[in-house]
């Protein structure tokens, strides 16, 4: 067998395998997906699934629940506005931390990472009260400020292998150039950590997004987010499984959308970097 | 100068009008709130006051609450208790004797709601909250299940007596043998969720064998099981666990309504409270939907027993729109919105809206509430609840899934109780 | 030297700025009984009462065993298989752009949704991983019923949920490994183990370490996916620490007890982050190894 063919029957393989993986790590998603096409009754009969199961009632009724669609509205803005703060914030300050060598850089990277170790539950209660002092509560900005809270941490040391993996050159020649540490960070070293910025975004989002404790005490009815609306959906007391799952649904699009939005408009500033050499 | 005052006095009518009173109100998330929600633009239009609902489920409306209503600020202008909670709340709540007046509805009078929910929103000595719906174990029997010929024959010859509603203990485990062992039905629905509602399984149990679990006497808190009794309570739960349907040892409300409402075996009897009858009845989400029964829970040895489990509205003392909140009360506890709730499937407080006669045919749950009511029995009511339900559900489910001795486990109960109450200073 | 200070500084006034009052907050109220509700008593200083209760209670020892449990089985797992699959899925074959999105979503999923969708398909009767249990023969477990079970469902729905995120980690990091070095590696004859060995897990311990580190603290905060699947049952069988923590706070209201569960995960940390440092994981060191260059 020639190498091309080698190659090809192997990238094939290697094709299937991928397909195989993702359909059974997909499986759970899947039946969510599904059965928010189903009626609660079929659901939780046990049935094994019909193309005459089909029904859009739980769309119907998810997509015309006020608390839920303003909980959709809220968690998008709260979800950027903290993921923009929290990736300008982190990456500035992983940049200082990578790239300076001060003293007590361990110690402050480091505690960093331990105030993002404390459970919410430790936190919320402490942060409703300077909220509340603060007129923040119930509020989007008061929301995102705790969200970027916990997102500035994570973010930091999301960078920081990416960091410190670029060249010093680069910002040598720059400055150079005459450039001011401002300009080196912004024009130079930012493209070339790229792939690093599109990560740390998506995962700042994601945890936005999927956040349910400080939501649920530190707003109420004008900033709820969709977790809290979507809460009330699960059904402790009644069964409203059809419409919690097609809730479900509709809340992986936005994080899916911001994903493949953060991979399209960064693949630039990868290869324009030109980290690989 | 004349100006200036006719200007302020504008500005002052124009505040009046367009700040118009907003209230915020915290409920629990369930179809009964959610009914009332639908009518709410009558009541806005009424008053010109906005009310702003925010619904939670059970837990997190005790979490909010304790956050957000203090002595001195309160951030929801009407709260929803929970009957286990409203010992905690009471002194943070606005007696219901110093309601304000309405303006547009009239103040309710106590006497219409029914007296075996008024006494939940009463704590020492004060009514804090306004009882507002009528929740207590009501029982669901399988109406096609005991009127088909065939089983009733089979029941007889085998049993001796007429199949039917259960109305003792030993006819629900007989019934429910019956039709679990020939795979019919289920024979019985537990719920082994959370742990107030454990508690509550415990309780039916043990009272209707004869004995009460914590009394207040002398000021003090104590512990009053009889163990005897508790564990034969116990046993015989382990027996009914025994024709219970498959994973029953974590049945929470989903589940129960899962294998009785949409399993196309179904269960053949267990408790409902009547907040949750709106879905049994529902032919979009139950197949037995028209096919039950509502009585009076079976009684037990010494007796029958209603867990009853009811929401009080609270004014926090701390709000700045008591007036408003009142108002939004004394309209949803007015004859004509309980009627209209009844109509929703749901059940409010109202002693005449609940024996009006236009619905006994079309809500026949309303007749088994009212009987239930005449057994009804409350779970302990004290500050160190929480705890309390925690270690009786841990050994509760232990001991009737047979991993612990029942005897064993009532005593863990007895004695981890009291190390709770020393603890407390009773 | 201002350069650093100017990075820094808004990062500083965000986190400390908004964090040191809760955390200085929990440290005191350690200190005493309180109540969620000021309806339900009063404030009352207990010094150590509370972390002498703590020690005393073998739920609260109960809840870090099986957090530590579920730190050490379901992390090393999601990174060998987020590993495998970086490695399996870094080149271009036919779909593999959306092979590596569609690949996230689970991370992507609500907790609470997570978790309710597990606890669905682990029912008897209805769960349709029952059903396949049926189908291959085997008899139908009450997953959620059983102590180890439980504990073993929660793991897994953990590992399944979030391997995707060390995969995304790690394919990041293995795209910035240039091509050349990777097949200079190939030129020279060295087998995929040696390549392994020598080449990329050397140049991608920075990422991988990273990788766990954020994981444990992501760990350490689980909550909702494990409460909508067990509320810690049953008994206590998947009692893990943030449950444990929110059951004292938001269940008995005890606001003292769980800021001391609070105070004592923080020491915690600080014991684990300056073991670190001081095993070679300081920034110096870590920053050798992504390349040093």
């Amino acid at each position: 067998m020639n190498k091309r063919r080698r190659k090809f029957l192997r990238n094939l393989l290697i094709g299937i395998a991928a397909f195989v993986v993702l359909v059974v790590e997909l499986y759970p998603i899947g039946i969510t997906v599904l059965n928010g096409f189903r009626r609660d009754i079929v659901i939780l009969s046990g049935r094994p699934f019909e193309l005459s199961q089909l029904t859009l009632r739980s769309y119907a009724l998810v997509l015309k629940n006020p608390s839920f669609l303003l909980g959709l509205k809220n968690s998008i803005e709260v979800g950027l506005f903290a993921t923009l703060l929290s990736v300008a914030i982190g990456a500035m300050a992983s940049y200082g931390i990578s790239r300076y060598r001060f003293r007590g850089r361990n110690v402050l990277a480091y505690g960093f990472l331990i105030f993002r170790m404390l459970p919410q539950i430790s936190l919320v209660i402490a942060l409703y009260l300077m909220f509340k002092a603060a007129h923040l509560r119930d509020t989007i900005s008061g929301l995102s400020l705790s969200y970027v809270s916990f997102n500035v941490p994570y973010v930091i040391w999301m960078l920081l292998p990416f960091f410190a993996a670029i060249d010093r050159s680069y910002e040598e020649a720059a400055m150079v150039d005459g450039c001011t540490p401002f300009g080196i960070f912004w024009k130079v070293f930012l493209p070339l950590a790229a792939p690093g910025l599109v990560v740390s975004a998506v995962f700042a989002f994601i945890n936005s997004w999927n956040e349910f404790m400080y939501a649920l005490i530190l707003t109420g009815v004008n900033a709820k987010t969709a977790p809290v609306a979507i809460n009330g959906l699960i059904g402790g007391e009644t069964l409203t499984w059809g419409q919690a799952c097609a809730a479900g649904t509709i809340m992986l699009v936005p994080v899916f959308v911001f994903t493949v939005a953060m991979q399209k408009f960064l693949v630039r500033g990868i290869t324009a970097g030109g980290v690989k050499g | 100068m004349k100006k200036a005052a006719v200007l302020a006095i504008l500005a002052l009518m124009t505040l009046a009008v367009v700040g118009a009173e907003t209230i915020n109100v915290l409920l629990w998330d369930d179809p009964y709130p959610k009914a009332l929600q639908q009518m709410l633009p009558e009541f806005e239009k009424a008053t010109g006051i906005t009310v702003n609902i925010e619904m939670l489920q059970p837990p997190q409306v005790y979490t909010k609450t304790a956050v957000a209503v203090g002595k001195d600020s309160s951030d929801y202008d009407l709260v929803a208790m929970d009957e286990g909670n409203i010992p905690i709340f009471s002194s943070l709540m606005t007696p219901f004797s110093e309601w304000p007046t309405g303006k547009v509805y009239p103040k309710v009078d106590v006497k219409s709601v029914t007296p075996a929910m008024l006494d939940v929103g009463m704590w020492e000595g004060r009514l804090v909250g306004l009882p507002i719906n009528g929740n207590l174990y009501v029982w669901m029997t399988r109406k096609d299940l005991i009127e088909n010929p065939q089983y009733q024959k089979d029941f007889k010859a085998k049993y001796g007596y007429a199949l039917g509603v259960p109305k003792t203990y030993q006819a629900m485990l007989d019934m429910g043998t019956f039709f679990n062992d020939r795979g019919i039905a289920a024979g019985f629905g537990p719920f082994n969720g959370g742990p107030a509602g454990v508690l509550g399984e415990a309780i039916f149990m043990w009272e209707g064998y004869g004995t009460s679990f914590i009394d207040f006497k002398n000021g003090k808190y104590k512990v009053v099981l009889d163990k005897k009794k508790a564990t034969e309570g116990m046993e015989f739960y382990k027996k009914l666990m025994k024709i219970s349907p498959k994973g029953a040892e974590t049945m929470a409300h989903v589940e129960r309504q899962a294998a009785f409402a949409a399993d196309p075996k179904g269960v053949f009897s267990m408790f409902i409270w009547p907040a949750q009858i709106a879905a049994y009845e529902d032919p979009d989400k139950s197949l037995v939907a028209g096919k039950i029964i509502y009585s009076a829970p079976p009684a037990g040895p010494a007796k029958t027993a209603a867990v009853r489990g009811t929401w009080a509205l609270g004014i926090p003392v701390a709000s700045k729109q008591k007036q408003a909140a009142a108002e939004f009360a004394y309209w949803w506890a007015s004859k004509d919105i309980a009627e209209r709730l009844v109509e929703a499937n749901t059940v409010p407080a109202r002693t005449d809206a609940l024996t009006d006669p236009r619905f006994a045919a079309s809500k026949p749950w309303l007749a088994a509430i009212a009987e239930s009511m005449k057994y009804a029995t409350s779970r302990p009511r004290l500050k160190e609840i929480p705890q309390i339900q925690d270690v009786v559900k841990k050994y509760w489910i232990m001991g009737i899934t047979g991993q612990m001795p029942c005897a064993s486990a009532v005593d863990a109960i007895v004695n981890e109780t009291n190390a709770i109450l020393a603890k407390a200073g009773y | 030297m201002a350069a650093p200070l100017l990075f820094l500084a808004p990062s500083l006034v965000v986190v400390f700025a908004v964090l040191v009052f809760p955390i200085v907050f929990s440290l005191v109220v350690s200190g005493f009984k309180w109540p969620l509700s000021v309806g339900a008593g009063e404030r009352a200083f207990v010094g150590l009462g509370n972390y002498v209760d703590l020690s005393r209670n073998p739920e609260f020892w109960n809840s870090i065993k099986l957090q530590l449990g579920f730190i050490f089985i379901a992390i090393p797992i999601e990174l060998i298989l987020g590993y495998a699959a970086a490695l399996l899925l870094n080149r271009e074959f036919l779909g593999a752009r959306v092979v590596r999105t569609l690949l996230l979503l689970p991370v992507f999923f609500l907790p609470i949704i997570s978790g309710m969708t597990w606890r669905f398909m682990l029912q008897p009767r209805y769960g349709p991983l029952n059903a396949l249990l049926l189908t291959l023969g085997a008899p139908e477990i009450t997953w959620l019923s059983d102590p180890t079970f439980a504990y073993l469902a929660v793991v897994v729905q953990d590992v399944w949920r979030m391997w995707p995120f060390m995969f995304m980690l790690l394919y990041a990091g293995l795209t910035s490994i240039p091509d050349e070095l990777i097949e200079a590696t190939v030129v020279d004859g060295a087998g995929f183990w040696r390549r392994q060995r020598s080449l990329i897990l050397p140049l991608l311990t920075p990422t991988i370490l990273t990788a766990l580190l954020l994981r444990i603290i992501d760990a350490l905060r689980v909550f909702s996916e494990v409460y909508v699947m067990t509320e810690g049952g049953p008994g206590s069988a998947t009692l893990l620490f943030s449950l444990f923590a929110n059951r004292v706070a938001f269940g008995y209201g005890e606001v003292g007890l769980a800021s001391a569960m609070a105070i004592f995960l923080l020491v915690l940390s600080i014991v684990f982050a300056a073991t670190l440092v001081r095993k070679n994981m300081s920034l110096d060191i870590l920053e050798e190894k992504a390349g040093g260059r």
